[in-house]
C-alpha cells in the first residue's frame, strides 16, 4: 500500500478514489436489490449500469492518462483522453436517465 | 422442350378464357323500365327537361302522352338567342310527329356562326344538332374541321362523347374516321371494376351517354365500333346496375343507352331468363326460358339450342345438341324425357338467329327434383349378449309401430331402412338423414345421423352405455322420429316411427332432470386486476438512499487527503464557459429526468454540448500548451 502511495501520481490517486466511490455505490445498489427486492427493476438496472459504466470509463481514463503507459497511446494526449471520458459519460448518463423512470 | 411447355400453357390459358365468358348480370327488367318511364314522364319544367323526356322516351320506344301539348310547350319556351335552347328544341321536335317550326334568318345565322373553331365542343355540338334537327343546310366539312381542331384542345371525356354525337349529324361524305377513332381511345379510358363492370370515373351517366353516342356514330358510318364483346357486357352491367334515377339527365342517358343496345347494326346483347327457378321434376318436366334484349323485350325470331347438359356430381353428359321449342313467349325443353337422376345439371345453352348477338352462350344450373320413398323399415331390439335372437318389427311409412321398444343395459335398439327414388326406383343418398329422439317428459331431444352401409342400407343402433352422455342419463319414454331431407327432394319427411323406452343404469341418473337451457345468465366472472408489486416499506428505502450517499462522503474525504485541489484554476473565459456548460448539461440531465422527453433533451444537449465542446477544446488545448 505504501508503494502505491509513493509511486502513483496525485492525479491518478484522485481518480482511484473516484473509482472506489463508484465501486462502493454499485455494490450497495446490488446489495439492496438482493436484499429488499427488484421492485422498480428498471431503476435498479439504470443505477447499476451507471455505476458499472462509470467505473469502466474511469478505468479507461486512468490507463490512458498513466505516464507509465505513454508508449502505448502515442496519439492520445491526456487532455484528449479526458475529453473522451466526458463525452462517453454524457452518452452513458443520457441513456441512464432515460431508463431510470 | 421449354417452347412446347409455353405453347401448352398458352393454349390452356386460352381455353380457360373461353370457358369463362362473361355473362350479363344486370338488365332493365319490367320494374326498372316502369321506374325509368315514371321519371321521364314528369311534366316539363323547361326546354331541356322537355328534350330529355321526349328523346329519352323515344329511345325506349314510347311516345309522349300528348304530342301536341309538348310541341306547344317547346315552341313557347324556346329561347331563340341561346344555341343550347335551340338544340333541345330542335332535337325534341324532330322526334314529335307533326311538330314544325319556321326558323328565322337571324336564328340560322346564330347557329351557323356557332360552328367555328372559337366555340367550345359543346357549343359546336349544340349548333350542329340544332341545324340538323331543324333540317337546315350545314357545311359538314367545315363543321368537321372545326370539331377536330377544337377536340385536340379539349381532352375531357364528355367533350369527346359530344364530338361523337356531332359527327353522327354530319354527312357521310365527310371523312369522319378521325372522330370514329376516338371511340377506341375512349374505351381505353374506361375503368375495369373487378372484371364485371366497365365505366368512366365520371360516372354511369357519362358511360351511358358514351354507349349511345358510339353506337349512333357507328350506325351512321357503317363501321363496327371498336368495343369487344366482353367490354359491351361489362358496360351493360355498369349502366343497368343503377336502379334509382334521381335526375332527369341520368334517366335520359340510361334510356338512350338501352335504346342503343337494343337497336344497332352491330352488337345486340341477349339475355336468357329462366321462368321461375330453373328446376324440373315429374310434375313440371319442362325447362322454360325467355330470350330478351336489354330492355326486356322478347326476342322470338331466334333459335335456342341446348349444346350439352352435364351432371354436376358425375360429370357425365346426359344430353347433347337438342333444340328448344317455342311455345308462346317461352322456349321449352322437356328434360325429364331422358329420365335424369335427381341432382344438379350444368346446361350450356346458345341462342342464334342474328350475327349481331353477343352474350348468347350461357351456362345455367338446373335442378332435377324427385320424391323419396322409405322402404324396408325394420325396428329391432338386439340382445347385447347375443343370447336371444333379435326381435324385428317391420313398419310401413307413414304408420307408427304398435307397442314400444326397449333399450337398456341388456338390449340395444336398432333401426334399418332404405331410401329410393319413387319415380325411378334407384337408391338415394340424401343430405339429411336424422334420427331424432324426443323425451316426452322433459322435452329433451337428441339427434343422431343414420349412415348408409356399402349396400346403401341405412342403419342406426342405440347402445345405452355408449350414448348416456348425450342423453344426460335421463331414462324415460322417447318418441323416435325419422327426418329425411335434401335440396332435390320435393317431399321431405318427418315421421314418428315408434316409441322407445330407454333405461339408463340408476347410479348415473341425475337427481333432478335439468333442461339444458342455454340462455340463462352465466356465473359472473370477477376480474382480477393486476396487483401492484410489493414495495418495501418507506423506512427501508430512505435508509438505503442515505446509505448510498455515504460513499460520496468517503470520496470527498479521500480527495482532501490526497490533496486534490482547484488551485490551478485559471479564470480564462473558455474555462468558465466550459465549466458552466458542463454544469448546465448535468442540470439538463436532472430536468430530463423530471420533465422532458428524449427529443427535447437531445435538442438542448446538442446546443449545450456544442458550446461545452468548443470551450473545452480551447481549454484543454491551452492546458496542453502549458504543460
Amino acid at each position: 500500500l505504501s508503494e502505491y502511495g509513493g509511486g502513483t501520481a496525485g492525479r491518478l490517486k484522485a481518480l482511484d478514489a473516484f473509482l472506489l466511490y463508484v465501486l462502493l455505490t454499485g455494490a450497495l445498489q446490488f446489495g439492496y436489490c438482493l436484499g429488499v427486492g427488484t421492485f422498480p427493476f428498471n431503476s435498479f438496472l439504470s443505477g447499476f449500469i451507471s455505476a458499472v459504466g462509470s467505473f469502466i470509463l474511469g478505468v479507461c481514463l486512468r490507463i490512458q492518462i498513466n505516464p507509465q503507459n505513454k508508449g502505448e497511446f502515442q496519439g492520445i494526449s491526456p487532455e484528449r483522453a479526458f475529453a473522451d471520458f466526458l463525452f462517453a459519460n454524457t452518452i452513458l448518463h443520457l441513456v441512464v436517465i432515460n431508463f431510470v423512470g | 422442350g421449354p417452347r412446347l411447355c409455353l405453347e401448352a400453357a398458352l393454349s390452356f390459358l386460352l381455353l380457360l378464357a373461353c370457358a369463362q365468358a362473361l355473362v350479363p348480370s344486370h338488365r332493365l327488367d319490367a320494374r326498372d323500365l316502369a321506374r325509368l318511364r315514371a321519371v321521364l314522364e314528369r311534366p316539363f319544367t323547361d326546354v331541356r327537361a322537355a328534350f330529355y323526356s321526349i328523346v329519352g322516351l323515344s329511345s325506349l320506344g314510347v311516345k309522349v302522352a300528348d304530342e301536341k301539348a309538348a310541341c306547344k310547350f317547346i315552341k313557347s319556351h324556346v329561347d331563340s338567342s341561346s344555341v343550347e335552347s335551340l338544340f333541345y328544341a330542335a332535337q325534341a321536335m324532330q322526334v314529335l310527329s307533326g311538330c314544325e317550326v319556321t326558323i328565322s334568318n337571324e336564328t340560322r345565322e346564330l347557329l351557323l356562326a356557332a360552328v367555328s373553331e372559337d366555340s367550345s365542343v359543346t357549343q359546336i355540338f349544340h349548333a350542329v344538332g340544332a341545324l340538323s334537327g331543324f333540317g337546315l343546310p350545314l357545311a359538314s366539312q367545315e363543321a368537321l374541321s372545326a370539331l377536330t381542331a377544337r377536340l385536340s384542345k379539349e381532352e375531357s371525356v364528355l367533350a369527346t362523347i359530344q364530338a361523337l354525337e356531332t359527327a353522327s349529324h354530319l354527312s357521310q361524305q365527310a371523312d369522319l374516321s378521325s372522330i370514329v377513332e376516338e371511340i377506341e381511345d375512349l374505351v381505353a379510358r374506361l375503368d375495369d371494376l373487378g372484371g364485371v363492370y366497365l365505366q368512366f370515373e365520371e360516372g354511369i351517366e357519362t358511360t351511358a351517354l358514351f354507349v349511345a353516342a358510339a353506337y349512333k356514330l357507328s350506325d351512321h358510318v357503317g363501321t363496327e365500333p371498336a368495343i369487344k364483346e366482353d367490354q359491351v357486357i361489362q358496360l351493360m352491367n355498369a349502366i343497368f346496375s343503377k336502379k334509382n334515377f334521381e335526375t332527369l339527365s341520368e334517366a335520359f342517358s340510361i334510356a338512350r343507352a338501352a335504346g342503343a343496345l337494343s337497336q344497332n347494326r352491330f352488337h345486340l346483347p341477349v339475355i336468357i331468363v329462366p321462368d321461375g327457378p330453373a328446376a324440373v321434376s315429374h310434375h313440371q318436366p319442362l325447362l322454360r326460358l325467355q330470350v330478351t334484349n336489354v330492355m326486356s323485350q322478347l326476342l322470338t325470331q331466334v333459335s335456342v339450342k341446348l349444346d350439352q347438359a352435364k351432371s354436376v356430381s358425375s360429370k357425365a353428359t346426359v344430353l347433347q345438341q337438342l333444340p328448344f321449342t317455342l311455345s308462346g313467349d317461352f322456349f321449352e325443353l322437356n328434360f325429364m324425357n331422358v329420365k335424369p337422376a335427381s341432382g344438379y345439371y350444368d346446361f350450356s345453352i346458345s341462342v342464334d338467329g342474328d350475327k349481331r348477338f353477343i352474350a348468347n352462350k350461357v351456362e345455367l344450373k338446373v335442378k332435377v327434383s324427385t320424391e323419396v320413398g322409405i322402404t324396408n323399415v325394420d325396428l329391432s331390439t338386439v340382445d347385447k349378449d347375443q343370447s336371444i335372437a333379435p326381435k324385428t318389427t317391420r313398419v310401413a311409412y307413414p304408420a307408427k309401430a304398435k307397442g314400444s321398444f326397449t333399450a337398456d343395459s341388456h338390449q340395444n335398439f336398432a333401426l334399418s331402412f332404405q331410401l329410393i327414388d319413387v319415380n325411378s326406383g334407384a337408391e338415394l343418398i340424401p343430405h339429411q338423414t336424422f334420427v331424432r329422439l324426443h323425451n316426452q317428459k322433459t322435452g329433451q331431444e337428441v339427434v343422431f345421423v343414420a349412415e348408409p352401409d356399402s349396400k346403401n342400407v341405412y342403419k342406426f343402433e342405440l347402445d345405452t352405455s355408449e350414448r348416456k352422455t348425450e342423453f344426460d342419463s335421463a331414462s324415460g319414454t322417447y318418441t323416435l322420429y325419422l327426418i329425411i331431407g335434401d335440396a332435390t327432394l320435393e317431399n321431405p319427411i318427418l315421421w314418428n316411427v315408434a316409441d322407445v323406452v330407454i333405461t339408463f343404469p340408476e347410479e348415473d341418473a341425475p337427481s333432478t332432470v335439468q333442461s339444458k337451457n342455454l340462455f340463462v345468465p352465466k356465473p359472473e366472472i370477477q376480474h382480477l386486476f393486476r396487483e401492484p408489486e410489493k414495495r418495501p416499506p418507506t423506512v427501508v428505502s430512505n435508509t438505503f438512499t442515505a446509505l448510498v450517499l455515504s460513499p460520496l462522503l468517503l470520496l470527498l474525504i479521500l480527495w482532501i487527503k490526497i490533496g486534490a485541489n482547484i488551485s490551478n484554476f485559471s479564470f480564462a473565459p473558455s474555462t468558465i464557459v466550459f465549466h458552466l456548460g458542463h454544469a448546465a448539461m448535468l442540470g439538463l440531465m436532472y430536468v430530463y429526468w423530471t420533465q422532458l422527453n428524449m427529443f427535447q433533451t437531445l435538442k438542448y444537449l446538442a446546443i449545450l454540448g456544442g458550446i461545452t465542446f468548443l470551450a473545452g477544446n480551447r481549454m484543454l488545448a491551452q492546458k496542453a500548451v502549458k504543460r
